[in-house]
C-alpha cells in the first residue's frame, strides 16, 4: 500500500496505516495458532470426553512437554487476534447507521476472548503438576474443553450483529459487500449446536464430536480468513475514498 | 459560565488511576500476599497452611478488591481515550481495550474468586485447596496474550502518532512487558527456579519491568492531560 | 512542525534519538539482570551447567558471532553513507545489514532444532537459561529486521529520508550485536 506523499502525515493516512497493521497481524497470528493447533497433541484425535480419570492424567503425564508448548503459545498469541477483530468494529463504525451495532460487536468481541483465555489457563493447569489426584485432572480437563467448546453465544451474538449491520448498510458502496451478511449467519447457525458439548459424551455434539469439534473450529477459521479478504478490500477503499492512496 | 477546562473529567480520571493502584498494591501485597507469590513447590499441607496463616487478611483483601474491581475499567478507559487522541484511528484504542478487559477476568478476578473460594472452607479436601491455589496463581502470573496484545496496539500506536500524546520511548517500555511476558511463560513449566512463577527472572525482574511501566504511565497520563488543559485554555482565550 | 526536526545541527548532536538511547541503555539494564542471574545460578551448579555446557556447539557460535558482527559493521558504513549523501549505497548497506540478521535467526534456529533433537531441552537448568536468553535475544533481532526495514522504507521515499534516521536504526542494531557478543561470551566461552 503506497501513501500518497501529500497525504502522508494526515491523521486519515494514520488510521489507515494502523488499521493496514491490524489486518496484517491477522493472517501471522492465526499461522501461529494454527502451528499451536497442529502441535496440540490433545486435537489429533480429540480427547474424549469418556476417558477415564485416568486415561486422562496418563494422556496429561505421557504429553506433558508439547501439551505445555502449544498450550502456552495459545495463552500467549490467542488474544492477538483482538486487533484484527478490532477491524469489524472500525468498519462497522463506517456504515450507514448509529454506531450501536459496533459496540454491540465490541462487548461481545471481548466476552468471547475472555472465555477462550479462561479454557487455556484450564488447560495448562491440568497439565502444570502430573501428580496430581487424576480426578481433579479430569475435572480441570473438563472444564477446559466444556469452556473452549460449548460457550458459543457470544461469537454467535458477533454474528448476528455483523449480519445486521451489513443489512441495514443501504448506500450506493456498502462497506461489505451483502453476502457477508448470509455468510455470517450461516457461520452462526454452523457453531450453535456446539452448546451440546456441555451435555453430550458420544455423537456429534460431543465436545470431540465432527460437529462440535471439526465443524465449530472450522467455520470460525473459515470466517476468520474470509473476512481477511473482505477486511482488506474494505480498507483499500477507505483509503481510496479518504484521498491516502491514488485509485 | 464555568472557566473550567472540558476535560476535568480526565483530570479525576488521571488522580484516580495512580489511588486506584496504589489500593490495588496494597491489597496484593499486603492483605492478599499473592504479589510477592507464594511458592509453587511445596505440598498440599503446606498450602493449606498458608491459607490458614493468612485467613483473614486474604478474605478482606479479596472482598474489597470485589468491591473495587471496577477500578480497572476506569484505568483502561483512560489510557483507551489517550490513544483515541492519538492521530492513528480508532482501532488500536479497541484493541487495548480488548486485551485488557480480556486480561480482568483470568488476570485478577480468577485469583480473587480462587482464593476465596479455599478460604471459604478451610478444612475441604487438601488436593482440592491445592488446585485453587495453582489455579488462582497460573491465571494471575500466567495470563499473558491478553496483555501482550493491549502492549502490543499501545506500543505501535505511540510509534504511528503524529500528536505526541505519550513519547516514543514509552512504546519501547511497552515492548519490554511484551517480552517479560513472552518469559513468563517457562512458568507453566518450572515448579521451581529462575523461571517459576515466583523465580527471580519470570517474576522478580518482571515486577520490576512492570514498575517502570506503571510509574511512567501515570507520569504520562498526568502529562497528557496538562496538555490537553494547555490547549483547551489557549483555545478558550482565542474564542474571547 | 515535530519535535525530531528541530535537531538539524550536526555538531554537538547526540547521534540518533533520545527516545532510542532510553531503549536502548534500559534494555541492555535489564539483560543485564538477566545476565546476573544466569551467573549466580552458575555459580550455585558450577558442575551441572559446566557438563551442560559441554554439548554447546562453540563453532557455531563463532560464525554466528561473525555474521552479526559483520552486519553491524554494514549498518555502521550505511550511516557514513547517508552523512556523505550516498542514498543508494546506504539502502544496499542497510539491506545487507538485514541479511545477516536473516542468517543468523536461520543458523540459530538450525542450533534449537539439532540441541532438541539431542535431547537438550529446557528440562536441563543450563539449557533452560540458554533457550530463553537467547530467545529473547532473537526475538530482539527480529525486531531489529524490523527496525532495519522501517529505514529502507524511510530512505526509498525522498521526502523522508534523512540522516538520523539511519542513526536511529544502527544504534538499536549495535545494541543487538553487543547484547549477543556477551551472550557468546557467557553460554559459549567461559568455562
Amino acid at each position: 500500500m503506497q501513501i500518497l506523499e501529500q497525504a502522508q502525515d494526515l491523521p486519515t493516512a494514520g488510521n489507515i496505516k494502523a488499521q493496514w497493521v491490524s489486518l496484517w497481524t491477522g493472517p501471522a497470528v492465526g499461522a501461529v495458532l494454527l502451528v499451536a493447533a497442529i502441535a496440540f497433541p490433545g486435537f489429533w484425535p480429540p480427547m474424549s470426553p469418556t476417558m477415564s480419570a485416568d486415561q486422562v492424567a496418563a494422556f496429561y503425564a505421557d504429553h506433558t512437554a508439547w501439551i505445555r508448548a502449544s498450550q502456552v503459545t495459545f495463552n500467549l498469541c490467542g488474544i492477538l487476534i483482538v486487533p484484527f477483530l478490532s477491524l469489524i468494529v472500525v468498519q462497522m463504525k463506517r456504515m450507514r447507521q448509529t454506531h450501536v451495532f459496533a459496540y454491540c460487536y465490541l462487548t461481545a468481541m471481548v466476552s468471547g476472548a475472555t472465555i477462550f483465555a479462561l479454557s487455556n489457563v484450564f488447560f495448562l493447569v491440568a497439565a502444570f503438576r502430573p501428580g496430581r489426584n487424576p480426578e481433579l485432572i479430569q475435572l480441570l480437563n473438563d472444564l477446559a474443553w466444556i469452556v473452549f467448546i460449548a460457550p458459543i453465544g457470544m461469537v454467535v451474538s458477533q454474528f448476528v450483529l455483523l449480519a445486521l449491520a451489513v443489512y441495514f448498510d443501504d448506500q450506493e458502496h456498502p462497506v461489505f459487500p451483502k453476502w457477508v451478511g448470509h455468510f455470517s449467519l450461516i457461520i452462526a447457525a454452523a457453531m450453535v449446536p456446539a452448546a451440546g458439548a456441555a451435555v453430550f459424551q458420544t455423537g456429534p455434539l460431543a465436545w470431540d464430536g465432527l460437529w462440535s469439534f471439526w465443524v465449530r473450529n472450522g467455520a470460525y477459521a473459515l470466517f476468520v480468513i474470509v473476512m481477511f479478504f473482505v477486511l482488506r478490500k474494505a480498507i483499500q477503499r477507505q483509503a481510496v475514498d479518504d484521498g491516502v492512496i491514488s485509485a | 459560565m464555568s472557566t473550567a477546562t472540558r476535560n476535568r473529567d480526565v483530570w479525576w480520571m488521571t488522580w484516580f488511576f495512580p489511588a486506584w493502584y496504589a489500593v490495588f498494591g496494597v491489597i496484593i501485597c499486603l492483605l492478599t500476599r499473592v504479589t510477592p507469590p507464594p511458592r509453587p513447590d511445596v505440598t498440599a499441607a503446606e498450602k493449606v497452611a498458608f491459607f490458614a496463616q493468612h485467613h483473614l487478611t486474604i478474605q478482606i483483601g479479596f472482598t474489597l478488591l470485589l468491591i473495587l474491581l471496577g477500578g480497572a475499567a476506569m484505568t483502561n478507559g483512560l489510557v483507551c481515550y489517550q490513544i483515541k487522541r492519538m492521530s492513528v484511528g480508532s482501532v488500536f484504542a479497541y484493541g487495548y481495550i480488548g486485551g485488557m478487559s480480556v486480561g480482568a477476568l483470568p488476570g485478577f478476578l480468577l485469583v480473587t474468586v480462587c482464593f476465596l473460594t479455599a478460604a471459604y472452607r478451610p478444612d475441604r479436601n487438601p488436593e482440592l485447596i491445592s488446585l485453587l491455589y495453582d489455579l488462582g496463581m497460573l491465571s494471575y502470573n500466567g495470563s499473558l496474550g491478553c496483555f501482550t496484545a493491549a502492549y502490543l496496539v499501545l506500543a505501535i500506536a505511540i510509534l504511528y502518532d503524529r500528536n505526541e500524546v505519550f513519547p516514543k520511548w514509552f512504546a519501547y517500555v511497552s515492548i519490554w512487558q511484551i517480552i517479560t511476558e513472552v518469559i513468563a511463560t517457562q512458568m507453566f513449566v518450572f515448579p521451581s527456579g529462575a523461571f517459576a512463577w515466583n523465580g527471580s527472572i519470570a517474576f522478580w525482574l518482571a515486577v520490576v519491568v512492570f514498575s517502570v511501566w506503571l510509574g511512567a504511565l501515570i507520569v504520562l497520563l498526568r502529562r497528557a492531560a496538562e496538555e490537553e488543559s494547555a490547549k483547551e485554555s489557549a483555545q478558550m482565550v482565542a474564542a474571547q | 512542525m515535530t519535535r525530531t526536526e528541530e535537531r538539524t545541527e550536526t555538531v554537538g548532536r547526540l547521534p540518533g534519538d533520545r527516545d532510542m538511547w532510553i531503549m536502548v541503555l534500559g534494555d541492555m539494564t535489564i539483560f543485564a539482570g538477566y545476565f546476573v542471574i544466569f551467573m549466580i545460578y552458575r555459580a550455585m551448579n558450577r558442575q551441572e551447567f559446566l557438563v551442560a555446557q559441554q554439548h554447546l556447539n562453540i563453532t557455531i557460535g563463532v560464525i554466528n558471532t561473525v555474521v552479526l558482527v559483520t552486519s553491524s559493521w554494514l549498518v555502521a558504513r550505511a550511516v557514513q553513507a547517508i552523512r556523505a549523501g550516498d542514498v543508494q549505497k546506504s539502502i544496499a548497506l542497510v539491506v545487507s545489514g538485514g541479511v545477516g540478521g536473516a542468517l543468523f535467526m536461520v543458523l540459530k534456529g538450525y542450533e534449537w532444532a539439532s540441541k532438541i533433537a539431542a535431547g537438550h531441552t529446557n528440562s536441563d537448568m543450563f539449557y533452560s537459561f540458554y533457550y530463553v536468553i537467547t530467545g529473547v535475544h532473537l526475538i530482539h533481532v527480529l525486531i531489529g529486521l524490523i527496525v532495519l526495514g522501517v529505514v529502507v522504507r524511510e530512505l526509498r521515499n525522498p521526502a523522508r529520508r534523512r540522516a538520523q534516521m539511519v542513526e536511529i536504526g544502527a544504534t538499536y542494531w549495535h545494541m543487538v550485536d553487543l547484547l549477543w557478543v556477551i551472550i557468546f561470551a557467557l553460554f559459549y566461552v567461559m568455562r
